[in-house]
């Protein structure tokens, strides 16, 4: 019992004017020393239990106890937050100056501790966490990945016994997210401390000592990540996912490979599949001489860009190149993936594929009209090419849904008749129920619902092209499926969609081809499969492979007979399965 | 539009002035205002420029810095010059212009305070671009300081203002994002009657002060997180400390103020 740090005794909580529990009688012990992951999807009360643990807020029953203080005044409050700290989601809203290490300091000023101390323990801090060259930095200078390191080490520095990370890494691209999860894990091995670790990335709480599931305010999973993973099916009607390879090993199993339970890594499925395979084969590796680029297929381009090049703020000091010669053509009816890190041009250059931003050199024709020419009309541009930003719920404005979603179309100056018909249709497209949902106020909506609303209201420009920029970030996992699958029923409608993302799965599953971007260049282009051949140049940019294919990758290496560029989970679960046809049970 | 917009004018730099105490400068400036205002002739400002251009030119800014202050103010400048050339009617008659007369007291007014208002201005424009906006804030909230006995909030003013400074950028950012993001969807921003115009703000004004809200929400839970409880019992990690240089500096001071009295004393021009 000594070891315990954080113990929850029945504790509920819920928020003044609202009789619901947020935190609905949650009862759990964190080991000192632990890396506990918790799961749940949006509004499970996940973020609820962070503000508990770091007494941001108090249980309205139940007893809590952190690191053997039981917070019940405004001086208890102050001591658990002193040994419990928390990094927060959004890395813009939780650095307070405008100096690096000013930000550091500042909770140790808070506490009152002497000047000279409080140098040394801000230079260790940002030392630890690798920031020590961006100690005279302005933040907003910084990428999220590197402003989520500040805020960690403005909490490392007043040296807490546990940190509680709420969704730390849910805004940051996959260098960032990688990043600021490794450095947990270390804080956590090196250092010994406590780690609460709240994600919606099954990886992340795939590698996590122990796991805990809420839904509405419960625990309803608790264990190591193989044993709460291996109940698939209940992990996933909690509208979460389980690790690729464990979908990939039910097939698998389905198919009739006696495999081992709990095999939740590449490595490990590869292990495992390589002792399956009594005869050995002869190694063979993927043939590196693939090109960059694959011929652009056949057909009429509606977006057409030519040599375009975007230098921003030029003549300044911070004159740097977003977009270096990028030239590519969509098709008509196509769905084609934009991926790139942050910072790599991809938000730049959709801005111009609509005429809100024009650049010299370079031109960008949209159903053959050059949007650089002068007088070029741009809002029938506009109404033709759609788009859609990041966080697009953060632009909503009107009074209630229906007028928001009719905003675009008064600006074509249509009548009202054709603008009602439109707003109609553009809520049942988004999947929302137009007469619950249209005379309500956009603010009252849940974080998904927003967001379709949002997006209803491009798609009530009626586009025939549709671009998104990350539609799917900051969802949950089931929250990320239907906004996919969404964004496919709209695209079989016959719309052309240009979907940006930081996910190789995401668009692995729904483009029919993909543009990666790096540093402002056109890295590589053509489908799924050609793009995915160069996984480990891919790699080196930041950007991963879909799992089944590093999963191909390697049982190539080990002498499967594996088909090129082999992605999907289906067809790597077929392609295993010839190879060891022999020895699936015959009983199958 | 926003993107011309630069917050502050800080040049950073190492010479002697951009090392002094911000506390210091914030002094200085006001003495030097004082100073001016001492002055009753042509040749003290003659000094107190001198005195300004030499302390700008030791700091390595390029001077047409130091001046570009003055083009937001040039209208107050050439008013003020008008104003005083024409309604100040005493002394000779220098030219006659139908009812208006220019006397020679009335030219040296009308000089008399326009140079004043450049000086002003120059030497305010000296501190801002030598202190950073949080070395300002640093040195207002410890010059304040001695007011919290009576209640004055120095430490939450201070905090104000850095928060401000910090979220300007990110404000910045985001209502261009959602300008944009607007535009995309046929909002007009730029032509129309100014009442049209006016109302095109709305779709960019809403966002942006929820945005705001909502940010300032989550920084003040983020600020409770690390134990912030207002000024009382802070410690800071830099400390303000005068040094040789800021007594060097007063002493500077000292005797521009002697050699405008003096000045003023002898009835130079």
């Amino acid at each position: 019992m000594s070891n315990t740090i954080i113990e929850a005794r029945d504790v509920c909580f819920s928020y003044e004017g609202s009789g619901a529990l947020a935190v609905d009688h949650v009862s759990l012990s964190v080991e000192q020393g632990e890396f506990l992951a918790i799961l749940g999807r949006n509004g499970s009360g996940k973020s609820t239990f962070a503000k508990l643990l770091n007494a941001l807020q108090l249980p309205t029953s139940g007893t809590l106890t952190v690191n053997g203080i039981t917070p019940s005044t405004e001086d208890d409050c102050y001591e658990v937050r002193k040994s419990c700290g928390m990094v927060f989601q959004n890395p813009d809203n939780q650095i307070v100056t405008t100096i690096v290490e000013e930000d550091c300091a500042f909770g140790l000023e808070n506490l009152g501790t002497p000047p000279e101390e409080i140098r040394g323990r801000v230079d260790d801090a940002l030392h630890s966490v690798g920031m020590s060259e961006f100690a005279q930095a302005s933040p907003s200078m910084l990428s999220g990945g590197q402003k989520q390191r500040v805020a960690v080490a403005g909490v490392l520095a007043m040296r807490p016994r546990i940190i509680v990370f709420d969704e730390s890494t849910a805004m940051l691209d996959p260098i960032g997210r990688r990043d600021v999860f490794a450095l947990a894990r270390r804080l956590n091995v090196e250092e010994g401390i406590t780690v609460v670790w709240i994600t919606h990335f099954m990886e992340e709480a795939a590698l996590a000592d122990r796991l805990a599931v809420m839904e509405s305010g419960r625990i309803a999973l608790m264990g190591a990540p193989r044993e709460v993973f291996a109940q698939a099916d209940r992990v996933l009607a909690l509208g979460l996912d389980v690790p690729e390879m464990m979908k990939l090993a039910r097939m698998l199993k389905a198919g009739g490979l006696k495999l081992p339970e709990g095999l939740m890594t590449v490595n490990e499925m590869a292990h495992a599949l390589t002792r399956l395979r009594k005869s050995g084969g002869r190694p063979c590796s993927a043939p590196e001489s693939a090109g960059a680029h694959a011929p652009q297929p056949e057909g009429d381009a509606v977006i057409d860009v030519k040599h375009l090049t975007h230098v921003y703020l030029p003549g300044t000091p911070f004159e740097a190149k977003a977009l270096s010669d990028v030239s590519l053509a969509i098709r008509s009816g196509e769905f084609v993936g934009i991926i790139g890190h942050t910072g790599s041009g991809k938000s730049t250059l959709i801005t111009h594929l609509n005429g809100l931003e024009r650049s010299e050199p370079g031109t960008v024709f949209v159903k053959g009209r050059d949007l650089g020419e002068k007088g070029a009309d741009l809002i029938s541009v506009r109404q033709t090419v759609g788009l859609v930003f990041q966080y697009p719920e953060y632009q909503l404005f009107e009074e209630t849904v229906a007028k928001d979603v009719a905003f675009g179309p008064s600006n074509l100056g249509l009548d009202s008749a054709e603008i009602d018909r439109r707003v109609q249709r553009a809520l049942s497209q988004v999947g929302l129920n137009a007469q619950e949902v249209a005379e309500k106020s956009p603010f009252e909506l849940s974080g998904g619902q927003k967001r379709r609303v949002a997006i209803a209201g491009v798609l009530a420009m009626q586009p025939d092209i549709l671009i998104l920029d990350e539609p799917a970030a900051g969802l949950d996992p089931a929250g990320r499926r239907e906004m996919l699958e969404l964004i496919h029923g709209i695209h079989e409608s016959g719309v052309t969609v240009v979907m940006v993302s930081h996910s190789m799965d995401d668009v692995g599953r729904y483009c029919d081809r993909l543009f990666v971007l790096n540093r402002g260049e056109l890295a590589y282009s053509g489908t799924p499969e050609q793009v995915f051949l160069h996984d480990q140049r891919l790699h080196e940019i930041g950007l991963d492979v879909p799992e089944c294919a590093k999963l191909a990758r390697m049982l190539r290496g080990a002498g499967f007979a594996m088909p090129e560029g082999i992605y999907r989970a289906q067809d790597v679960c077929g392609a295993i399965l010839n190879n060891l046809s022999g020895e699936v049970s015959g009983d199958a | 539009m926003l993107k011309n917009m630069t917050l502050g004018q800080y040049f950073p730099g190492d010479s002697f002035i951009h090392r002094l105490d911000p506390r210091t400068k914030l002094m200085a400036t006001i003495a030097l205002i004082a100073i001016v205002f001492v002055s009753q002739g042509f040749s003290g400002f003659l000094a107190i420029a001198a005195f300004v251009l030499i302390a700008a030119a030791s700091t390595g800014i390029h001077l047409k810095f130091l001046f570009r202050g003055l083009k937001p103010i040039m209208f107050i400048v050439i008013f003020t010059f008008v104003l005083n050339l024409f309604f100040q009617t005493s002394g000779t008659e220098l030219l006659r212009l139908g009812f208006l007369r220019v006397t020679d007291q009335g030219l040296r007014m009308a000089g008399f305070m326009a140079v004043r208002l450049i000086l002003l201005v120059v030497c305010s424009q000296l501190l801002t671009l030598t202190t950073s906006p949080i070395a300002l804030t640093d040195g207002l909230e410890s010059l304040f300081r001695p007011l919290e006995a009576i209640h004055f909030p120095a430490h939450e003013i201070a905090m104000m203002m850095s928060i401000a400074l910090r979220f300007i950028p990110t404000l910045m950012d985001e209502a261009d994002k959602i300008m944009k993001a607007q535009k995309a969807r046929g909002a007009n921003f730029e032509t129309g009657s100014v009442l049209a115009r006016a109302k095109a703000m709305v779709p960019l004004l809403v966002p942006l002060f929820v945005g705001a809200f909502r940010r300032a929400e989550e920084l003040a839970l983020a600020m409770d997180a690390r134990c912030y409880r207002g000024g009382k019992g802070r410690t800071r990690m830099k400390q303000l400390k005068y040094g040789t240089i800021d007594l060097l500096a007063g002493l500077a001071l000292l005797l521009l103020l002697a050699a405008v009295i003096a000045l003023n004393a002898l009835g130079a021009f």
